[in-house]
């Protein structure tokens, strides 16, 4: 039990964060094992609408990525700021703002996009009411988080913060002018950018949202949990420095090389591949760090299943920052190219190295705001292979079909006429859509032991009145 | 040779202020990188950044760690 903490800090507000992370990891994942089950299996669309793939794969990206991922990134961040900076949080009261703004915008998504209100774009598909929600939200927990470091005791800004303040900077202006629409109804809106224009746009977002939310913000919880679980200072400092600032100033160029081959400029796409390739450097200087931080004490990985979360996390990251500048070479994405690869890489990413260091600092953040153990050990240690092989079956799946299709689409025979039809590119997907669905019902299955063992920590925290018994004693001792 | 001379020639007056714009921000976030990497190689400033790592240690215990000497 850690009174000084109780005392010292909001834990508070990350106590929701963390609890609802997870709750809505179960059931983004579960809206995934959903539609992967329906391309599978076309029947359980049931001819309603509301059910179909169109209507409900944005219901799952923006539940994974803004629903878990947020929930997530907003427990961590203001967890450790205050840990980093040693004071509270600058104010209470617009955490919570930003706590009960983020989830009523989440409870927004869940009714619109199943109702198809929606702007088409991808990973912004919210229209514009809800797009005005989430900036003022988001500015009320950035400028949280900015105030918290100004008012901070120590001399430096530990560099998690870096990652998440370029995080903040960066998915403020990305999500403003990505956003940027006239209005023609409550729940209709056009794009101010038109054609390629807009196509830019749309990937300078998406890219970016992969890479300050998904990449730059969880980094941020990377340099802060590995370290702290392991119980080590991390490996390397200086990498750290030179990690943040590659990874700050090369990714916002990568966004052109998701429209190779289209009405953009060759030479923009070229780019956006050269500097995806750059990018590889920072990325596993970033991987390596994080890894090399357990060097002279990897005995802790065969007895701490939370840092195993943090450490295989870091794997699939080396792996899908090497997988992606890769697919963004145009030989490459001449093949890669709207196929099921690209799904593939998108789920070793998001599968692999969010949800697994999300969920080890969420393990982490539980027991040090519960003041308690977890409930069971084992099933953490159960949930980390469930996670491990979803993962990877989903990712193999992807592969094999994704290449598949590239090759079938461009077989011709010796007239030069198509081999396949589309239709049996389809028909040939099949067995490895099953197989994807599996991955993703072993990955849910993981995530929702997890649920269990942190619905069963909240309880035992809360019987034994840990929580409770950690503000007396702060109370006491002050 | 002459290929390569071809491929790396560029038509000045043609450029855009735009185009302009970019290169210059180019070369800028090139120097910058240098910059970032000569500073945090330069041996005199290992001991300043390695230090902060272990800001970190705010009550809970962290392990010397010496063999994480980056």
């Amino acid at each position: 039990m850690d009174a000084r903490a109780e005392q010292k800090y909001s834990l508070g507000v990350v106590r929701w964060f963390a609890v609802m992370a997870v709750v809505y990891l179960v059931v983004g994942a579960s809206v995934g094992v959903y539609i992967a089950s329906e391309l599978a299996w076309p029947v359980l669309n049931f001819d309603i609408p509301q059910l179909t793939f169109g209507r409900l794969r944005p219901l799952h990206t923006n539940a994974v990525i803004f629903a878990f991922g947020g929930c997530a990134l907003m427990a961590t961040a203001f967890y450790s700021v205050q840990r980093t900076c040693g004071v509270r949080l600058w104010s209470e009261k617009l955490a919570w703002f930003t706590f009960w703004g983020w989830n009523l915008i989440i409870v927004s998504a869940v009714i619109t996009l199943p109702l198809g209100f929606t702007q088409g774009k991808e990973y912004a598909e919210l229209e514009w009411p809800i797009d005005v929600a989430i900036a003022v939200v988001w500015l009320a927990y950035s400028f949280n988080f900015i105030m918290t470091i100004a008012i901070r005791k120590s001399s430096h800004i530990y560099v998690s913060n870096w990652f998440f303040l370029a995080m903040m900077i960066m998915i403020t202006y990305l999500h403003v002018v990505n956003s940027l629409s006239i209005p023609v109804g409550l729940f209709k809106s056009y794009s101010i950018f038109s054609g390629v224009q807009d196509a830019m746009i749309q990937w300078w977002w998406g890219h970016n949202a992969v890479g300050f939310y998904l990449t730059a913000g969880f980094l941020g919880i990377m340099y802060y949990f590995v370290p702290k679980q392991a119980g080590r200072p991390v490996y390397s400092y200086r990498l750290s420095v030179i990690h943040f600032w590659a990874l700050t100033f090369g990714y916002v160029w990568l966004g052109a090389h998701h429209l190779q081959y289209t009405a953009l400029p060759d030479w923009t796409g070229s780019l956006g591949a050269a500097v995806s390739l750059a990018m590889i450097i920072p990325s596993w200087g970033g991987a390596i760090n994080g890894m090399m931080t357990l060097s002279g004490a990897w005995d802790k990985l065969r007895t701490d299943y939370t840092l195993r979360f943090l450490i295989m996390s870091l794997a699939f990251y080396a792996m899908s920052t090497f997988e992606g500048p890769v697919m963004s070479i145009k030989t490459v994405n001449a093949l890669s190219h709207y196929t099921d690869w690209t799904v593939g890489h998108v789920h070793s990413g998001a599968l692999g190295w969010v949800a697994m260091v999300g969920a080890g600092a969420i393990y982490h953040l539980i027991t040090r705001c519960f003041h308690t153990e977890m409930w069971s050990a084992k099933l953490i240690n159960v949930h980390f292979w469930l996670f491990t092989i979803g993962t990877v079956v989903y990712i193999v799946a992807m592969w094999v079909s994704g290449i598949m299709q590239g090759l079938m689409w461009r077989a011709y025979d010796e007239y030069g006429t198509l081999v396949y039809t589309f239709a049996e590119s389809v028909e040939a997907m099949h067995p490895y859509y099953a197989m994807r669905a599996i991955g993703g019902a072993i990955f849910l299955s993981g995530a929702v032991l997890m649920l269990i063992n942190v619905v069963m920590t909240v309880r035992k925290s809360a019987a034994e009145g840990k929580v409770d018994q950690a503000r007396t004693a702060a109370l006491a001792s002050a | 040779m002459s290929s390569l001379k071809e491929y790396f020639s560029t038509d000045w007056a043609a450029m855009t202020a735009t185009d302009w714009v970019g290169t210059i921000l180019t070369v800028v976030i090139f120097v910058l990188m240098v910059v970032a990497y000569v500073y945090a190689y330069r041996p005199k400033n290992k001991e300043k950044l390695e230090d902060r790592k272990f800001q970190l240690d705010d009550g809970e215990r962290l392990d010397s760690g010496e063999k994480n000497g980056g």
